[in-house]
């Protein structure tokens, strides 16, 4: 299945992918937490969806509130 | 054969029980309502089982013309079938706003994995039954609203314990699914081929 309106950000801890969405949410974007699909990895994890157009907006707050994420990939 | 059901003054599940039970013996069958919750929850299973659904509404109540189309062939009605191999509905029990026991924060994430998830794989489950501290889930500002609305409009039946939305004084805030009884729970959970209990 495959998403073009939605990116996702993998995180190495779950406390990270729940502090980034916590920061999102506060900043007014949408996200949503949800399982890493197969696609990306197979271990069992979260990772953080995202509108694919807020992709510069929310990596600025993650660097802004140093939090350490993988990789961002398209859905 | 036709039938005619009269569920006039009846409470959920009822008007929906003694449906299907007509179902069973007839090809058509009205059944007769007095409220649209019961109208909706009567017509959804009655789609689901394979039949055309008319609804008149008349002065003495909302009458349902159901006339069978068919096979039970519901696509998704055969697919969960086929792959499950159980003879009743599937039901998924979440006693709690959480996932497992230890972790109360992790608990939070996997449920809410779990919940994203149960939409986006097949076959889905017929019903999900919230307790507890899992009507949460239900009521305004909950974080898996979206993922329990596709569920239900894809035809999942989602019950909360009404007992348990009076005891967290949540009753008037559920946002999604419907508030159910310990009757309803009971007898969805007896009716059920499987039990998912999380």
């Amino acid at each position: 299945m495959t998403d073009s309106e939605h990116s996702v950000v993998l995180f190495y801890s779950t406390s990270g992918a729940l502090r980034s969405e916590k920061l999102a949410k506060k900043a007014g974007l949408k996200v949503k937490l949800i399982p890493v699909p197969r696609h990306l990895s197979s271990d069992c994890g979260v990772c953080l969806r995202f509108e694919s157009s807020d992709e510069e907006n929310l990596r600025a707050i993650l660097d802004e509130s140093r939090v350490e994420f993988e990789e961002i990939s398209a859905l | 054969m036709s039938k005619v059901v009269d569920c006039r003054g009846l409470s959920c599940p009822q008007p929906v029980i003694q449906s299907r039970k007509a179902m069973a013996e007839a090809d058509q069958v009205t059944t007769i309502v007095d409220n649209t919750t019961a109208m909706s929850n009567v017509s959804r299973m009655a789609t689901k089982e394979g039949f055309k659904v008319e609804v008149e509404e008349k002065d003495d109540g909302i009458y349902l013309h159901m006339t069978k189309v068919g096979d039970p062939s519901a696509e998704s009605t055969v697919l969960a079938e086929a792959k499950s191999g159980a003879t009743g509905p599937t039901v998924v029990l979440v006693p709690g706003d959480g996932m497992g026991r230890g972790d109360e924060e992790l608990g939070g994430i996997l449920i809410r994995s779990f919940l994203h998830t149960l939409h986006e794989v097949e076959p889905l489950p017929d019903a999900i039954i919230f307790l507890n501290s899992g009507v949460k889930l239900t009521v305004e500002g909950s974080l898996v609203q979206e993922d329990l609305e596709a569920l239900e409009q894809r035809n999942v039946e989602i019950l909360a314990c009404g007992t348990c939305l009076g005891h967290f004084g949540l009753k008037d805030k559920i946002v999604v699914g419907q508030v159910s009884n310990m009757y309803s729970i009971v007898e969805s959970l007896l009716a059920a081929g499987s039990v998912v209990a999380v």
